[in-house]
Protein backbone atom coordinates (compact mmCIF):
# COMPACT_ATOMS: atom_id res chain seq x y z
CA UNK A 1 0.00 0.00 0.00
CA UNK A 2 0.92 3.77 -0.59
CA UNK A 3 -0.21 7.38 0.06
CA UNK A 4 -0.64 9.35 -3.49
CA UNK A 5 -1.23 12.24 -1.93
CA UNK A 6 -1.89 13.89 1.91
CA UNK A 7 -3.74 17.35 2.29
CA UNK A 8 -3.63 19.07 6.00
CA UNK A 9 -5.48 21.68 6.64
CA UNK A 10 -4.67 23.76 10.52
CA UNK A 11 -2.54 20.87 11.08
CA UNK A 12 0.10 22.35 13.86
CA UNK A 13 2.04 25.04 11.59
CA UNK A 14 0.67 23.79 8.06
CA UNK A 15 -2.25 25.71 7.55
CA UNK A 16 -3.20 24.03 4.08
CA UNK A 17 -1.30 21.83 2.59
CA UNK A 18 -1.77 19.56 -0.55
CA UNK A 19 0.80 17.25 -1.90
CA UNK A 20 1.64 14.49 -3.73
CA UNK A 21 4.06 11.56 -2.72
CA UNK A 22 6.12 9.07 -4.79
CA UNK A 23 5.61 5.10 -4.55
CA UNK A 24 8.54 4.79 -3.29
CA UNK A 25 11.28 7.17 -1.25
CA UNK A 26 10.01 10.49 -0.45
CA UNK A 27 12.83 12.77 1.18
CA UNK A 28 11.50 15.40 3.05
CA UNK A 29 14.31 17.93 3.88
CA UNK A 30 14.05 21.42 6.08
CA UNK A 31 16.46 22.96 8.85
CA UNK A 32 14.90 22.55 12.22
CA UNK A 33 11.27 23.82 13.35
CA UNK A 34 10.48 23.99 10.01
CA UNK A 35 7.56 20.96 10.20
CA UNK A 36 9.55 17.94 8.81
CA UNK A 37 8.19 15.35 11.78
CA UNK A 38 4.72 17.34 11.64
CA UNK A 39 4.58 16.12 8.39
CA UNK A 40 5.99 12.61 9.46
CA UNK A 41 3.21 12.68 12.52
CA UNK A 42 0.40 13.73 10.48
CA UNK A 43 0.97 10.47 8.23
CA UNK A 44 1.36 8.56 11.63
CA UNK A 45 -2.20 9.91 12.94
CA UNK A 46 -3.73 9.30 9.57
CA UNK A 47 -3.04 5.77 10.60
CA UNK A 48 -3.54 5.45 14.32
CA UNK A 49 -5.75 8.27 15.31
CA UNK A 50 -3.93 9.70 17.72
CA UNK A 51 -0.10 11.41 17.79
CA UNK A 52 2.98 9.34 19.28
CA UNK A 53 3.98 12.66 20.56
CA UNK A 54 1.24 13.91 22.45
CA UNK A 55 -1.83 12.17 24.02
CA UNK A 56 -3.74 15.45 23.60
CA UNK A 57 -5.47 15.75 20.43
CA UNK A 58 -5.86 19.37 21.02
CA UNK A 59 -2.13 20.29 20.11
CA UNK A 60 -2.18 19.15 17.01
CA UNK A 61 -5.02 21.69 15.87
CA UNK A 62 -2.95 24.80 14.70
CA UNK A 63 -3.74 27.80 17.11
CA UNK A 64 -5.90 30.46 16.96
CA UNK A 65 -7.89 27.46 14.86
CA UNK A 66 -10.68 25.65 15.85
CA UNK A 67 -10.26 22.64 13.63
CA UNK A 68 -7.38 20.16 12.16
CA UNK A 69 -7.94 17.99 9.52
CA UNK A 70 -6.04 15.62 7.77
CA UNK A 71 -6.68 13.67 4.37
CA UNK A 72 -4.72 11.05 2.93
CA UNK A 73 -5.43 8.81 -0.61
CA UNK A 74 -4.19 5.80 0.38
CA UNK A 75 -3.55 2.44 -2.64
CA UNK A 76 -4.62 -0.32 -0.93
CA UNK A 77 -5.23 -3.99 -2.79
CA UNK A 78 -5.40 -2.24 -6.35
CA UNK A 79 -7.51 -0.03 -5.03
CA UNK A 80 -7.43 3.94 -4.12
CA UNK A 81 -9.36 5.15 -1.52
CA UNK A 82 -9.79 8.41 1.22
CA UNK A 83 -8.93 8.50 4.77
CA UNK A 84 -9.77 11.33 6.50
CA UNK A 85 -9.34 12.32 10.56
CA UNK A 86 -10.73 15.93 12.00
CA UNK A 87 -10.27 17.15 14.90
CA UNK A 88 -11.99 19.73 17.16
CA UNK A 89 -13.01 20.60 20.38
CA UNK A 90 -15.80 18.11 19.87
CA UNK A 91 -13.79 15.07 19.72
CA UNK A 92 -12.33 13.73 16.14
CA UNK A 93 -14.09 12.12 13.44
CA UNK A 94 -12.74 9.15 11.18
CA UNK A 95 -13.99 8.52 8.18
CA UNK A 96 -12.88 5.74 5.35
CA UNK A 97 -13.62 6.07 1.82
CA UNK A 98 -16.07 9.10 2.61
CA UNK A 99 -17.91 6.59 5.49
CA UNK A 100 -18.07 7.88 8.90
CA UNK A 101 -16.17 5.37 11.31
CA UNK A 102 -17.88 5.20 15.46
CA UNK A 103 -15.33 3.23 16.59
CA UNK A 104 -12.15 3.59 16.13
CA UNK A 105 -10.96 0.09 16.04
CA UNK A 106 -12.88 0.10 12.95
CA UNK A 107 -10.70 3.05 11.14
CA UNK A 108 -6.97 2.07 12.60
CA UNK A 109 -5.84 -0.56 10.36
CA UNK A 110 -6.74 0.63 7.44
CA UNK A 111 -4.07 2.56 6.75
CA UNK A 112 -0.77 0.36 7.92
CA UNK A 113 2.16 2.27 9.47
CA UNK A 114 5.84 1.63 10.81
CA UNK A 115 7.57 4.41 12.07
CA UNK A 116 10.93 4.45 13.25
CA UNK A 117 11.71 7.95 15.36
CA UNK A 118 14.64 8.86 17.50
CA UNK A 119 12.18 8.10 20.53
CA UNK A 120 12.33 4.50 19.23
CA UNK A 121 15.81 4.04 20.09
CA UNK A 122 14.46 4.39 23.78
CA UNK A 123 12.51 0.96 22.95
CA UNK A 124 14.63 -1.12 24.48
CA UNK A 125 16.46 0.79 27.13
CA UNK A 126 13.22 2.57 28.01
CA UNK A 127 10.54 2.39 30.31
CA UNK A 128 8.40 -1.04 29.78
CA UNK A 129 5.28 1.50 28.83
CA UNK A 130 7.49 2.36 25.74
CA UNK A 131 7.38 -1.77 25.39
CA UNK A 132 3.90 -2.14 25.85
CA UNK A 133 2.93 0.42 24.00
CA UNK A 134 4.78 -0.66 20.81
CA UNK A 135 3.20 -4.02 21.28
CA UNK A 136 -0.12 -2.95 21.76
CA UNK A 137 -0.18 -0.78 18.67
CA UNK A 138 1.20 -2.82 16.69
CA UNK A 139 -0.96 -5.48 17.41
CA UNK A 140 -4.14 -2.97 17.15
CA UNK A 141 -3.01 -2.22 13.39
CA UNK A 142 -3.12 -5.81 12.90
CA UNK A 143 -6.14 -6.44 14.53
CA UNK A 144 -8.36 -3.98 15.20
CA UNK A 145 -10.75 -6.18 17.96
CA UNK A 146 -7.09 -6.32 20.23
CA UNK A 147 -8.27 -2.62 20.47
CA UNK A 148 -11.46 -2.94 21.73
CA UNK A 149 -10.61 -5.40 24.33
CA UNK A 150 -7.48 -3.21 25.59
CA UNK A 151 -10.04 -0.45 25.85
CA UNK A 152 -12.74 -1.99 27.92
CA UNK A 153 -9.79 -3.73 29.90
CA UNK A 154 -8.54 -0.56 31.04
CA UNK A 155 -11.93 0.74 31.60
CA UNK A 156 -12.40 -2.22 34.20
CA UNK A 157 -9.39 -1.60 36.00
CA UNK A 158 -10.11 1.57 36.47
CA UNK A 159 -13.48 0.09 37.88
CA UNK A 160 -11.50 -2.33 39.88
CA UNK A 161 -8.81 0.02 41.12
CA UNK A 162 -11.49 2.61 42.20
CA UNK A 163 -13.29 -0.42 44.40
CA UNK A 164 -9.86 -1.56 45.83
CA UNK A 165 -9.13 2.38 46.92
CA UNK A 166 -12.16 1.92 48.76
CA UNK A 167 -11.77 -1.49 50.32
CA UNK A 168 -8.33 -0.09 51.40
CA UNK A 169 -9.70 2.78 53.23
CA UNK A 170 -12.78 0.74 54.62
CA UNK A 171 -15.44 2.93 52.83
CA UNK A 172 -17.02 -0.47 51.55
CA UNK A 173 -16.80 -3.90 52.36
CA UNK A 174 -17.92 -5.81 49.89
CA UNK A 175 -15.73 -8.43 48.05
CA UNK A 176 -18.75 -9.48 46.02
CA UNK A 177 -18.08 -6.87 43.69
CA UNK A 178 -14.47 -7.32 43.69
CA UNK A 179 -14.86 -10.89 42.63
CA UNK A 180 -17.15 -9.37 39.60
CA UNK A 181 -14.92 -7.31 38.37
CA UNK A 182 -11.95 -9.12 38.54
CA UNK A 183 -13.37 -12.16 36.41
CA UNK A 184 -14.69 -9.34 34.14
CA UNK A 185 -11.20 -8.30 34.33
CA UNK A 186 -9.75 -11.73 33.40
CA UNK A 187 -11.95 -12.03 30.16
CA UNK A 188 -10.10 -8.99 28.49
CA UNK A 189 -6.67 -9.84 30.34
CA UNK A 190 -6.78 -13.28 28.46
CA UNK A 191 -7.55 -12.17 25.07
CA UNK A 192 -4.71 -9.59 24.84
CA UNK A 193 -2.30 -11.84 26.85
CA UNK A 194 -3.06 -14.98 24.13
CA UNK A 195 -2.64 -12.13 21.12
CA UNK A 196 0.54 -10.63 22.79
CA UNK A 197 2.02 -14.18 22.47
CA UNK A 198 0.66 -15.11 19.18
CA UNK A 199 2.47 -11.68 17.89
CA UNK A 200 5.70 -12.43 19.32
CA UNK A 201 5.81 -15.61 17.86
CA UNK A 202 5.49 -13.71 14.64
CA UNK A 203 7.96 -10.96 15.41
CA UNK A 204 10.51 -13.46 16.73
CA UNK A 205 10.04 -14.93 13.50
CA UNK A 206 11.49 -12.06 11.46
CA UNK A 207 13.06 -10.44 13.78
CA UNK A 208 15.69 -13.20 14.48
CA UNK A 209 16.74 -13.16 11.08
CA UNK A 210 17.36 -9.02 10.17
CA UNK A 211 19.15 -8.94 13.79
CA UNK A 212 22.09 -11.22 12.57
CA UNK A 213 22.17 -9.81 8.86
CA UNK A 214 22.54 -6.53 10.88
CA UNK A 215 25.28 -7.43 13.04
CA UNK A 216 27.11 -9.35 10.17
CA UNK A 217 26.04 -12.70 12.03
CA UNK A 218 27.97 -11.59 15.50
CA UNK A 219 24.29 -11.50 17.64
CA UNK A 220 21.58 -13.73 18.17
CA UNK A 221 18.62 -12.15 19.28
CA UNK A 222 15.74 -13.81 21.68
CA UNK A 223 12.64 -11.71 22.92
CA UNK A 224 10.58 -13.12 25.93
CA UNK A 225 7.47 -12.02 27.59
CA UNK A 226 8.12 -10.83 31.46
CA UNK A 227 4.35 -11.86 32.71
CA UNK A 228 3.34 -10.67 36.26
CA UNK A 229 1.42 -13.97 36.13
CA UNK A 230 3.12 -17.06 35.35
CA UNK A 231 1.50 -18.02 32.22
CA UNK A 232 3.79 -19.65 29.52
CA UNK A 233 3.54 -19.16 25.54
CA UNK A 234 2.38 -21.77 24.53
CA UNK A 235 -0.85 -21.82 27.04
CA UNK A 236 -4.02 -20.97 25.16
CA UNK A 237 -7.04 -18.62 26.19
CA UNK A 238 -8.51 -21.12 28.26
CA UNK A 239 -5.06 -22.03 29.97
CA UNK A 240 -4.23 -18.22 30.53
CA UNK A 241 -7.40 -17.77 32.03
CA UNK A 242 -7.61 -20.39 34.46
CA UNK A 243 -4.06 -19.53 35.71
CA UNK A 244 -4.88 -15.40 35.95
CA UNK A 245 -8.41 -16.98 38.03
CA UNK A 246 -5.87 -18.53 40.73
CA UNK A 247 -3.33 -16.02 40.52
CA UNK A 248 -5.93 -13.45 41.27
CA UNK A 249 -8.14 -15.01 43.81
CA UNK A 250 -4.21 -15.29 45.85
CA UNK A 251 -3.34 -12.11 45.43
CA UNK A 252 -6.55 -10.52 46.46
CA UNK A 253 -5.27 -9.66 50.29
CA UNK A 254 -2.53 -7.76 48.43
CA UNK A 255 -4.11 -5.95 46.61
CA UNK A 256 -6.78 -4.87 49.08
CA UNK A 257 -3.45 -4.06 51.45
CA UNK A 258 -1.89 -1.80 48.52
CA UNK A 259 -5.48 -0.04 47.23
CA UNK A 260 -4.45 -1.20 43.34
CA UNK A 261 -3.77 -3.96 40.63
CA UNK A 262 -0.93 -5.16 41.13
CA UNK A 263 -0.71 -8.44 38.25
CA UNK A 264 -2.24 -8.44 34.81
CA UNK A 265 -1.08 -7.05 30.94
CA UNK A 266 -0.98 -3.46 32.14
CA UNK A 267 2.18 -4.52 34.22
CA UNK A 268 3.95 -7.21 31.65
CA UNK A 269 6.99 -6.15 29.53
CA UNK A 270 9.10 -7.69 27.15
CA UNK A 271 12.68 -8.67 27.94
CA UNK A 272 15.29 -8.50 24.69
CA UNK A 273 18.04 -10.64 24.97
CA UNK A 274 21.47 -10.46 22.24
CA UNK A 275 23.66 -13.55 22.97
CA UNK A 276 21.79 -14.44 25.92
CA UNK A 277 22.63 -11.28 27.85
CA UNK A 278 19.44 -8.60 28.58
CA UNK A 279 19.97 -6.02 26.07
CA UNK A 280 18.56 -3.66 28.62
CA UNK A 281 21.08 -3.94 31.10
CA UNK A 282 23.88 -5.28 29.86
CA UNK A 283 23.97 -4.13 26.06
CA UNK A 284 25.82 -1.59 24.27
CA UNK A 285 24.05 1.57 23.20
CA UNK A 286 24.99 0.06 19.65
CA UNK A 287 23.21 -3.03 20.60
CA UNK A 288 20.45 -1.82 21.73
CA UNK A 289 19.86 0.10 18.87
CA UNK A 290 20.40 -2.71 16.91
CA UNK A 291 18.10 -4.33 18.51
CA UNK A 292 15.10 -1.56 18.25
CA UNK A 293 16.33 -1.30 14.67
CA UNK A 294 15.65 -5.01 14.10
CA UNK A 295 12.08 -4.85 15.74
CA UNK A 296 11.05 -2.20 13.57
CA UNK A 297 12.04 -3.34 10.26
CA UNK A 298 10.50 -6.95 11.35
CA UNK A 299 7.60 -5.08 11.38
CA UNK A 300 7.25 -4.52 7.94
CA UNK A 301 7.64 -7.87 6.60
CA UNK A 302 5.46 -8.90 9.45
CA UNK A 303 2.78 -6.76 8.36
CA UNK A 304 2.64 -7.94 4.51
CA UNK A 305 2.58 -11.58 6.04
CA UNK A 306 -0.58 -10.38 8.49
CA UNK A 307 -2.17 -7.88 5.97
CA UNK A 308 -1.10 -9.19 2.72
CA UNK A 309 0.84 -5.65 1.95
CA UNK A 310 4.16 -3.69 2.59
CA UNK A 311 3.05 -0.71 5.21
CA UNK A 312 4.76 2.82 4.74
CA UNK A 313 7.46 3.32 6.64
CA UNK A 314 8.27 6.74 8.69
CA UNK A 315 12.15 7.24 9.02
CA UNK A 316 11.81 10.42 11.35
CA UNK A 317 15.46 11.64 11.40
CA UNK A 318 16.65 8.27 12.37
CA UNK A 319 18.91 7.83 9.33
CA UNK A 320 21.63 10.07 10.70
CA UNK A 321 21.89 8.62 14.05
CA UNK A 322 22.82 5.16 12.18
CA UNK A 323 26.32 4.33 10.62
CA UNK A 324 27.22 3.28 7.43
CA UNK A 325 26.38 -0.21 7.76
CA UNK A 326 23.03 -0.01 9.73
CA UNK A 327 22.09 2.72 6.88
CA UNK A 328 22.45 0.58 3.98
CA UNK A 329 20.94 -2.29 5.89
CA UNK A 330 18.00 -0.52 6.16
CA UNK A 331 17.83 0.95 2.72
CA UNK A 332 18.34 -2.21 1.47
CA UNK A 333 15.58 -3.80 3.40
CA UNK A 334 13.12 -1.35 1.81
CA UNK A 335 14.19 -1.19 -1.91
CA UNK A 336 12.11 -0.67 -4.06
CA UNK A 337 8.87 -2.79 -2.29
CA UNK A 338 8.07 0.09 0.77
CA UNK A 339 6.45 3.65 0.21
CA UNK A 340 9.13 5.37 2.51
CA UNK A 341 9.26 8.82 3.80
CA UNK A 342 12.88 9.46 5.44
CA UNK A 343 12.81 13.34 7.28
CA UNK A 344 16.43 14.99 7.49
CA UNK A 345 17.96 17.96 7.54
CA UNK A 346 21.02 17.75 4.91
CA UNK A 347 20.89 14.80 1.93
CA UNK A 348 24.12 14.67 2.27
CA UNK A 349 24.14 12.38 5.59
CA UNK A 350 23.19 10.03 3.49
CA UNK A 351 24.66 7.57 0.93
CA UNK A 352 23.12 5.20 -0.99
CA UNK A 353 21.55 4.83 -4.19
CA UNK A 354 18.09 4.72 -2.80
CA UNK A 355 18.23 8.34 -1.87
CA UNK A 356 19.38 9.60 -5.18
CA UNK A 357 15.93 8.24 -7.08
CA UNK A 358 14.27 9.88 -4.02
CA UNK A 359 11.52 12.47 -4.72
CA UNK A 360 12.86 15.52 -2.34
CA UNK A 361 10.42 17.92 -0.62
CA UNK A 362 11.86 20.72 0.69
CA UNK A 363 10.12 21.75 3.77
CA UNK A 364 10.09 25.42 4.81
CA UNK A 365 7.99 27.41 7.55
CA UNK A 366 4.53 24.76 6.71
CA UNK A 367 4.89 24.88 3.49
CA UNK A 368 6.66 23.10 0.75
CA UNK A 369 8.60 24.77 -1.32
CA UNK A 370 10.45 23.71 -4.64
CA UNK B 1 -25.28 40.85 25.28
CA UNK B 2 -27.87 42.66 27.05
CA UNK B 3 -30.59 40.60 27.43
CA UNK B 4 -33.99 41.65 29.64
CA UNK B 5 -33.42 39.88 32.70
CA UNK B 6 -36.61 37.70 32.72
CA UNK B 7 -35.09 36.19 29.51
CA UNK B 8 -31.94 35.94 29.73
CA UNK B 9 -33.26 33.46 32.88
CA UNK B 10 -35.33 31.80 30.90
CA UNK B 11 -32.05 31.60 28.72
CA UNK B 12 -30.09 30.20 31.49
CA UNK B 13 -33.25 27.42 32.35
CA UNK B 14 -33.26 26.19 28.46
CA UNK B 15 -29.45 25.35 28.84
CA UNK B 16 -30.19 23.55 31.70
CA UNK B 17 -31.70 20.79 29.41
CA UNK B 18 -29.68 18.35 27.69
CA UNK B 19 -28.77 18.64 24.05
CA UNK B 20 -29.37 22.52 24.07
CA UNK B 21 -26.44 24.72 23.95
CA UNK B 22 -26.37 27.96 23.77
CA UNK B 23 -27.69 29.06 20.70
CA UNK B 24 -30.95 26.82 20.63
CA UNK B 25 -31.44 27.85 24.20
CA UNK B 26 -31.86 32.08 22.59
CA UNK B 27 -34.14 30.23 20.03
CA UNK B 28 -36.76 28.28 22.49
CA UNK B 29 -36.51 31.19 24.45
CA UNK B 30 -37.88 33.70 21.77
CA UNK B 31 -40.21 31.12 20.61
CA UNK B 32 -41.81 31.54 24.34
CA UNK B 33 -42.05 34.65 24.35
CA UNK B 34 -44.85 34.48 21.09
CA UNK B 35 -46.33 31.83 22.34
CA UNK B 36 -50.01 32.07 23.91
CA UNK B 37 -50.25 32.71 27.62
CA UNK B 38 -52.25 30.11 28.03
CA UNK B 39 -49.99 27.75 26.19
CA UNK B 40 -46.70 29.16 28.47
CA UNK B 41 -48.77 28.43 31.64
CA UNK B 42 -50.11 24.65 30.33
CA UNK B 43 -46.40 24.50 29.94
CA UNK B 44 -45.16 25.86 33.23
CA UNK B 45 -47.65 23.72 35.16
CA UNK B 46 -46.49 20.17 33.26
CA UNK B 47 -43.33 20.88 34.20
CA UNK B 48 -44.12 21.83 37.73
CA UNK B 49 -46.17 18.84 37.86
CA UNK B 50 -44.06 16.17 36.66
CA UNK B 51 -41.84 17.23 39.04
CA UNK B 52 -44.02 17.18 42.00
CA UNK B 53 -46.38 14.74 41.12
CA UNK B 54 -44.25 11.71 40.04
CA UNK B 55 -42.57 9.79 42.51
CA UNK B 56 -40.97 6.74 42.26
CA UNK B 57 -42.81 3.03 42.94
CA UNK B 58 -41.88 1.91 46.40
CA UNK B 59 -42.23 -1.90 45.04
CA UNK B 60 -40.37 -1.39 41.74
CA UNK B 61 -39.02 1.74 41.83
CA UNK B 62 -40.54 2.74 37.96
CA UNK B 63 -41.72 6.39 38.06
CA UNK B 64 -45.45 6.87 38.59
CA UNK B 65 -48.25 9.33 39.87
CA UNK B 66 -49.68 6.98 42.34
CA UNK B 67 -48.16 4.15 44.69
CA UNK B 68 -47.71 1.40 44.17
CA UNK B 69 -47.57 2.06 40.08
CA UNK B 70 -50.22 0.63 38.07
CA UNK B 71 -47.95 -1.97 36.81
CA UNK B 72 -47.32 -3.13 40.45
CA UNK B 73 -50.94 -3.19 41.14
CA UNK B 74 -52.13 -5.08 37.66
CA UNK B 75 -53.36 -8.52 39.42
CA UNK B 76 -53.05 -9.96 35.87
CA UNK B 77 -49.28 -10.01 35.68
CA UNK B 78 -47.14 -12.81 36.00
CA UNK B 79 -45.45 -12.54 39.52
CA UNK B 80 -42.82 -15.01 39.45
CA UNK B 81 -40.94 -13.39 36.69
CA UNK B 82 -38.67 -9.63 37.64
CA UNK B 83 -37.17 -7.86 34.62
CA UNK B 84 -34.43 -6.01 36.12
CA UNK B 85 -33.34 -2.84 34.47
CA UNK B 86 -31.19 0.00 34.86
CA UNK B 87 -33.83 2.91 33.81
CA UNK B 88 -37.48 3.74 33.96
CA UNK B 89 -37.12 4.58 29.96
CA UNK B 90 -36.44 0.93 29.84
CA UNK B 91 -39.38 -0.19 31.54
CA UNK B 92 -41.27 2.08 28.65
CA UNK B 93 -39.23 0.12 25.87
CA UNK B 94 -40.26 -2.91 27.57
CA UNK B 95 -43.89 -1.97 27.43
CA UNK B 96 -44.18 -0.54 24.26
CA UNK B 97 -42.91 -4.54 23.22
CA UNK B 98 -46.17 -5.80 24.78
CA UNK B 99 -44.56 -9.53 25.06
CA UNK B 100 -43.74 -9.56 28.69
CA UNK B 101 -46.21 -10.14 31.64
CA UNK B 102 -43.97 -10.17 34.58
CA UNK B 103 -42.73 -7.76 37.18
CA UNK B 104 -40.79 -5.42 36.50
CA UNK B 105 -37.67 -3.50 39.12
CA UNK B 106 -35.59 -0.55 37.90
CA UNK B 107 -32.32 0.12 39.55
CA UNK B 108 -31.76 3.44 38.96
CA UNK B 109 -27.60 3.48 37.72
CA UNK B 110 -25.44 0.85 36.90
CA UNK B 111 -22.85 -0.34 39.49
CA UNK B 112 -19.39 2.09 39.30
CA UNK B 113 -16.68 2.27 41.80
CA UNK B 114 -15.17 5.16 39.55
CA UNK B 115 -18.31 7.42 40.08
CA UNK B 116 -18.64 6.92 43.52
CA UNK B 117 -21.64 4.17 42.63
CA UNK B 118 -22.10 0.98 44.86
CA UNK B 119 -24.70 -1.63 44.91
CA UNK B 120 -26.84 0.36 48.06
CA UNK B 121 -26.56 3.71 45.94
CA UNK B 122 -29.04 2.08 42.91
CA UNK B 123 -31.88 0.36 43.75
CA UNK B 124 -30.47 -3.40 45.05
CA UNK B 125 -31.22 -3.43 48.08
CA UNK B 126 -34.77 -3.08 47.81
CA UNK B 127 -34.41 -5.95 45.34
CA UNK B 128 -33.59 -8.36 47.71
CA UNK B 129 -36.12 -7.77 49.71
CA UNK B 130 -38.63 -8.25 47.62
CA UNK B 131 -36.85 -11.49 46.30
CA UNK B 132 -37.42 -12.64 49.97
CA UNK B 133 -40.89 -11.88 50.40
CA UNK B 134 -42.51 -12.91 46.79
CA UNK B 135 -42.68 -16.09 45.14
CA UNK B 136 -40.43 -14.76 42.63
CA UNK B 137 -38.87 -17.78 40.23
CA UNK B 138 -37.07 -16.08 37.64
CA UNK B 139 -35.25 -12.53 37.15
CA UNK B 140 -34.31 -11.31 34.16
CA UNK B 141 -31.12 -9.13 34.41
CA UNK B 142 -31.61 -6.53 31.46
CA UNK B 143 -28.95 -3.68 32.74
CA UNK B 144 -27.44 -2.66 29.08
CA UNK B 145 -24.52 -4.71 27.66
CA UNK B 146 -21.78 -2.56 28.74
CA UNK B 147 -19.29 -2.62 31.20
CA UNK B 148 -21.07 -1.53 34.41
CA UNK B 149 -24.54 -3.05 33.23
CA UNK B 150 -22.92 -6.07 32.74
CA UNK B 151 -21.07 -5.83 36.40
CA UNK B 152 -23.84 -4.89 37.36
CA UNK B 153 -26.24 -7.70 36.18
CA UNK B 154 -23.22 -10.47 37.28
CA UNK B 155 -23.37 -8.75 40.86
CA UNK B 156 -26.76 -9.28 41.20
CA UNK B 157 -26.70 -12.79 39.75
CA UNK B 158 -24.14 -13.48 42.45
CA UNK B 159 -26.07 -12.32 45.43
CA UNK B 160 -29.55 -14.32 43.98
CA UNK B 161 -28.10 -17.49 42.92
CA UNK B 162 -27.54 -19.61 45.90
CA UNK B 163 -31.20 -18.70 46.66
CA UNK B 164 -32.09 -21.16 44.18
CA UNK B 165 -34.00 -18.56 41.60
CA UNK B 166 -33.79 -18.92 38.07
CA UNK B 167 -31.40 -16.22 36.57
CA UNK B 168 -31.08 -15.57 33.25
CA UNK B 169 -29.67 -12.81 31.16
CA UNK B 170 -31.28 -10.87 28.21
CA UNK B 171 -29.17 -11.99 24.78
CA UNK B 172 -26.90 -9.19 23.29
CA UNK B 173 -26.32 -9.71 19.75
CA UNK B 174 -27.56 -8.79 15.68
CA UNK B 175 -30.43 -6.27 15.81
CA UNK B 176 -33.53 -7.24 13.65
CA UNK B 177 -34.27 -6.23 10.42
CA UNK B 178 -30.20 -5.25 10.29
CA UNK B 179 -27.64 -6.44 7.85
CA UNK B 180 -24.93 -8.79 8.64
CA UNK B 181 -22.12 -7.10 6.93
CA UNK B 182 -22.76 -4.12 9.05
CA UNK B 183 -22.41 -5.18 12.07
CA UNK B 184 -19.45 -4.34 14.24
CA UNK B 185 -16.91 -7.27 14.76
CA UNK B 186 -17.28 -7.12 18.78
CA UNK B 187 -21.42 -7.12 18.41
CA UNK B 188 -20.65 -10.19 15.78
CA UNK B 189 -18.64 -12.17 17.76
CA UNK B 190 -21.00 -11.93 20.65
CA UNK B 191 -23.91 -12.67 18.44
CA UNK B 192 -21.98 -16.02 17.13
CA UNK B 193 -21.11 -17.15 21.32
CA UNK B 194 -24.89 -16.80 21.74
CA UNK B 195 -26.33 -18.82 18.81
CA UNK B 196 -29.02 -21.39 19.02
CA UNK B 197 -29.52 -24.97 17.80
CA UNK B 198 -32.32 -24.71 14.94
Amino acid sequence: MYIQGLSLTNYRNYQDLSVTFDDKVNVIIGENAQGKTNLMEAIYVLAFSKSYRTPRDKELIQWNQNYAKIEGKVYKRKQSFPLEIQFSSKGKKAKVNHLEQRRLSDYIGALNVVMFAPEDLNLVKGSPQIRRRFIDMEIGQIQPVYIYHLGQFQKILKQRNHLLKDLQRRKTNDRTMLEVLTEQLIEHASFIVEKRFLFLDLLRKWAKPIHKGISQDKENLEISYLSTVDVSEVEDREKIKAKYTTSFFSMLEKEVDRGTTLIGPHRDDLVFYVNDKDVQTFGSQGQQRTTALSLKLAEIDLIKSEVGEYPILLLDDVLSELDHYRQSHLLHTIQGKVQTFVSTTSVSDIQHDTINQAELFHVKDGEIVM
Amino acid sequence: MYYPEPISKLIDSFTKLPGIGPKTAVRLAFFVLNMKEDDVLDFSKALVSAKRELTHCTVCGHITDQDPCPICQDELRDNSIICVVQDPKDVIAMEKMKEFNGRYHVLHGAISPMDGVGPEDINVPALLNRLKDEEVEELILATNPNIEGEATAMYISRLVKPSGIRITRIAHGLPMGGDLEYADEVTLSKALEGRREL
